[in-house]
């Protein structure tokens, strides 16, 4: 239908003035972690990232545990994702948040130091896996981590809120929203409304 | 020269002001409209289409800057300045109340939830069913040409439904239900709960020269191209093409100014940036800056004819503040869809379907709590997995988990009316002022067991309807939101037929000050188990014709 297409075009040139009132200041430094519009995601990291809050041994560290928590596998993980920027830049910004970080690290590296004599940074992967593990599963749990499970639980919160809304995240949930649909999109299981043993995805 | 003097000095250009200026400004009436906060063009303003990774914060806000207490989903980073920040309120001791306000242009209206039922006799004649409060001086049938009209001007989608407690309205074609829907309703069905496509003011098809909604979710930042309802979209840019409009923004409304009778003779307003005082004057006044607001603009307007505020002689006003409860009732995951492909399920960001009141409509008294409740349901693909938390460990299978649930979560939330009551009211705070001179006010305000047993049967049968459904319940909430969450704040000037138990007559006219109205949900008599948003549309188009009328008349 002719109206339609006019419609439509009045609504892209609308959207196409929303989308370039996006850029703020500070775009680039956020690069790595998006890529802009056209040339797919950065794979290279800019030369240098100045920790706004963290000093070099806890931004070092939160980056670990990012990577641990959501790491590259079939899809690019929280590395890639610039998950460590992000929760650099919302933790300066808040005070509590801060102290939280502070001694969550403190308390890793007391952990690591008592558990296997060195710093969490210094342990073998599989050290520090182990160590994680036993802070996020409940069937791992020891007496006396309660602050650790806490400081586990703060990390694992900021990298799922970094990853998930980076390209990166949202391209690997392939979430649906913010596209032009001509029609209120509709269940397909017109037959299987129970959606009972739907046949299992392609992909 | 001497000071304009304008037909109509009107507070606030939400709902029920933004109304008032199309009806006022149509009718050939001068009218001049204070908003507290700042111009807002939609079009330039909204960035609901920004992606999150486009914002510094990634749409979560600054948080040396965002407001505590307020929903995530309000004063983030895609509506920049659009939320009150700078006039403080306090609360007696007991009482949490949390109060987002969107101070600019349009107010809530920009960021609404956009369910849109009709109010009808059951809500009206409540009292007389059950036995509880008052009844309101309208009846269905005087007002059912108002939601009609407004249903014209807005456009709703939904179906016709012939259930005694919705009244059926004009509907645009329903949006589609999604495939948690249909699993939902099934099981809904087994437990007598009504599963129905909600009535959504979002425009499925081309309405009143607004584009049709193309589904991209996040509606409740605010819409770019203007496929929902807000007055800065509907109803201003015809009122300010009309050369009737002088709107003044970032104007705090402090007093409302009366002569030597003790009427209305215009307004004082605190400019926000200045903190000048600066005085409008008109032949009649219209408060239409929300309950709370409206309350403390009339409280704080003392004379020698209005020792107690104006408008005041009942000793009515500020009392009677009605709220929603809200409470998540039940949440998990459809394991009927785990692993499927991502489909665009928040095209609306919510309110596709609804389960409308099914308690009490046979008898007022066949459940343990008068009156009812409605519940919404929400679910499938959203922007944000945050359902990460219910998935341990981390890792490739974390990853894999939050990827395989995506389409899976369900919840439901309460809308739960609280009762008029004597302890729920605002005043204003006799120790304090805010930073533009203006006394705080002062908020008291606690649930009553009426809405807490409709929370606790709402939980029960949100279970039942999980285990129905085949769903996985995983969490319900022990108590409620926080009062104030829901934004549905009602009463403060209620009206009635006897000036001695309310503030405004049946039209909103105030009962002592015939050129003084009310034209927000403080009138209302109770909150009911619908939305708010349509019943202020409604009757501040019925209160501002007969403002108009009085014109007519000569009376202003």
């Amino acid at each position: 239908m002719a109206g339609q297409s006019i419609e439509r075009r009045e609504i892209l040139r609308m959207l196409a003035l929303a989308a370039g009132a996006a850029s703020f200041p500070g775009f680039c430094r956020w690069s790595f972690a998006c890529g802009h519009v056209g040339n797919g995601i950065a794979q290279i990291r800019p030369a240098a990232y100045h920790p706004l809050f963290f000093t070099a041994a806890e931004y070092a560290t939160i980056e670990r545990l990012a990577d641990i928590i959501i790491p590259a596998d079939d899809t690019p993980g929280a590395t890639q994702a610039g998950v460590a920027e992000f929760i650099d830049l919302v933790v300066s910004r808040e005070g509590m948040l801060q102290r939280a970080f502070r001694s969550g690290f403190d308390w890793l590296d007391a952990r690591s130091q008592k558990l296997f004599g060195t710093k969490f940074l210094a342990l073998t992967a599989e050290q520090q896996i182990s160590l994680l593990e036993s802070l996020a599963y409940q069937e791992k749990h020891r007496a006396g981590e309660e602050h650790g499970r806490e400081f586990f639980n703060l990390a694992r919160e900021y990298t799922v809120m970094g990853f998930y809304t980076s390209e990166i995240g949202l391209k690997e949930l392939d979430y649906p929203g913010l596209k032009f649909y001509a029609k209120s999109p509709a269940c397909p299981h017109k037959d299987n409304r129970e959606h009972l043993h739907l046949p299992a995805p392609t992909s | 020269m001497p000071p304009t003097v304008y037909d109509v000095i009107l507070i606030g250009t939400g709902a029920g002001g933004g109304m008032a200026i199309k009806t006022l400004c149509d009718a050939g009436l001068r009218v001049c409209a204070l908003n507290s906060g700042r111009h807002l063009d939609p079009e330039k303003d909204f960035r609901n289409h920004r992606a999150t990774w486009e914002m510094k914060f990634r749409g979560f806000g600054d948080p040396a800057t965002r407001l505590k207490d307020t929903p995530d989903f309000l004063d983030s980073e895609y509506n920049p300045g659009a939320w009150e920040h700078d006039v403080a309120f306090t609360t007696a001791p007991g009482t949490k109340w949390m109060w987002p306000r969107a101070s600019a242009v349009g107010g809530k209206t920009n960021f609404w939830g956009r369910s849109s039922a009709r109010f009808g006799d059951i809500d009206f004649k409540a009292a007389t069913l059950d036995g509880y409060g008052i009844d309101w001086p309208v009846t269905y049938d005087e007002i059912a040409p108002y939601y009609t009209r407004v249903e014209k001007m807005i456009g709703v989608a939904s179906t016709v439904q012939n259930r005694s407690s919705n009244p059926d309205g004009v509907y645009l074609p329903p949006f589609n239900f999604r495939c948690i829907d249909w699993i939902l309703q099934r099981g809904c069905e087994h437990c007598g709960v009504p599963y129905l496509p909600d009535r959504i003011a979002q425009l499925t098809i081309e309405h009143a020269g607004h584009p049709a909604c193309h589904y991209c979710g996040d509606c409740t930042f605010g819409c770019e191209v203007g496929a929902f309802f807000s007055t800065p979209w509907f109803f201003l840019p015809s009122s300010e093409a009309s050369g009737n409009l002088d709107l003044k923004t970032n104007a705090i409304a402090k007093n409302i100014l009366t002569d030597a009778d003790g009427r209305a003779a215009g307004v004082a307003y605190i400019e926000r940036a200045s903190r000048q005082e600066y005085e409008v004057r008109g032949r009649a006044v219209v408060v239409a800056a929300s309950c709370i607001e409206s309350a403390r603009i009339l409280l704080n307007s003392k004379s020698r004819h209005w020792p107690d505020g104006i408008a005041n002689s009942s000793g009515q006003l500020g009392r009677n503040l009605c709220d929603h409860l809200y409470a998540t009732t039940a949440s998990g995951y459809l394991p009927q869809l785990l692993g499927q492909p991502s489909f665009p399920d928040n095209v609306s960001a919510n309110a596709i379907a609804w389960m409308p009141r099914w308690q009490n409509l046979k008898n007022a008294h066949d459940e343990a709590f008068i009156r009812g409740y409605s519940v919404y349901p929400d679910g499938g693909c959203s922007e944000f997995p945050s359902y990460y938390d219910r998935i341990e460990g981390f890792g490739s299978s974390f990853k894999r988990g939050i990827k395989r649930r995506y389409p899976t979560p369900v919840s439901f939330t309460v809308q739960a009316p609280t009762l008029p009551s004597a302890k729920n009211f605002v005043e204003l705070d006799a120790n304090g002022k805010d930073s533009f001179g203006i006394p705080l006010a002062r908020i008291h305000f606690e649930w009553g067991d009426n809405e807490l047993k409709m929370f606790q049967h709402a939980k029960q049968i949100s279970a039942e309807v999980f285990r129905a459904a085949g769903a996985v319940l995983e969490y319900s909430a022990d108590e409620p939101e926080m009062p104030g969450y829901s934004l549905h704040e009602t009463g403060t000037c209620r009206m009635g037929n006897d000036p001695k138990q309310f503030v405004t007559n049946r039209f909103g006219q105030t009962h002592d000050v015939d050129n003084l109205y009310v034209c927000d949900a403080s009138i209302f008599l109770n909150c009911t188990d619908k939305t708010t948003t349509l019943s202020i549309l409604a009757f501040a188009l019925r209160t501002s014709e007969y403002l108009v009328e009085q014109f007519r008349c000569g009376d202003h």
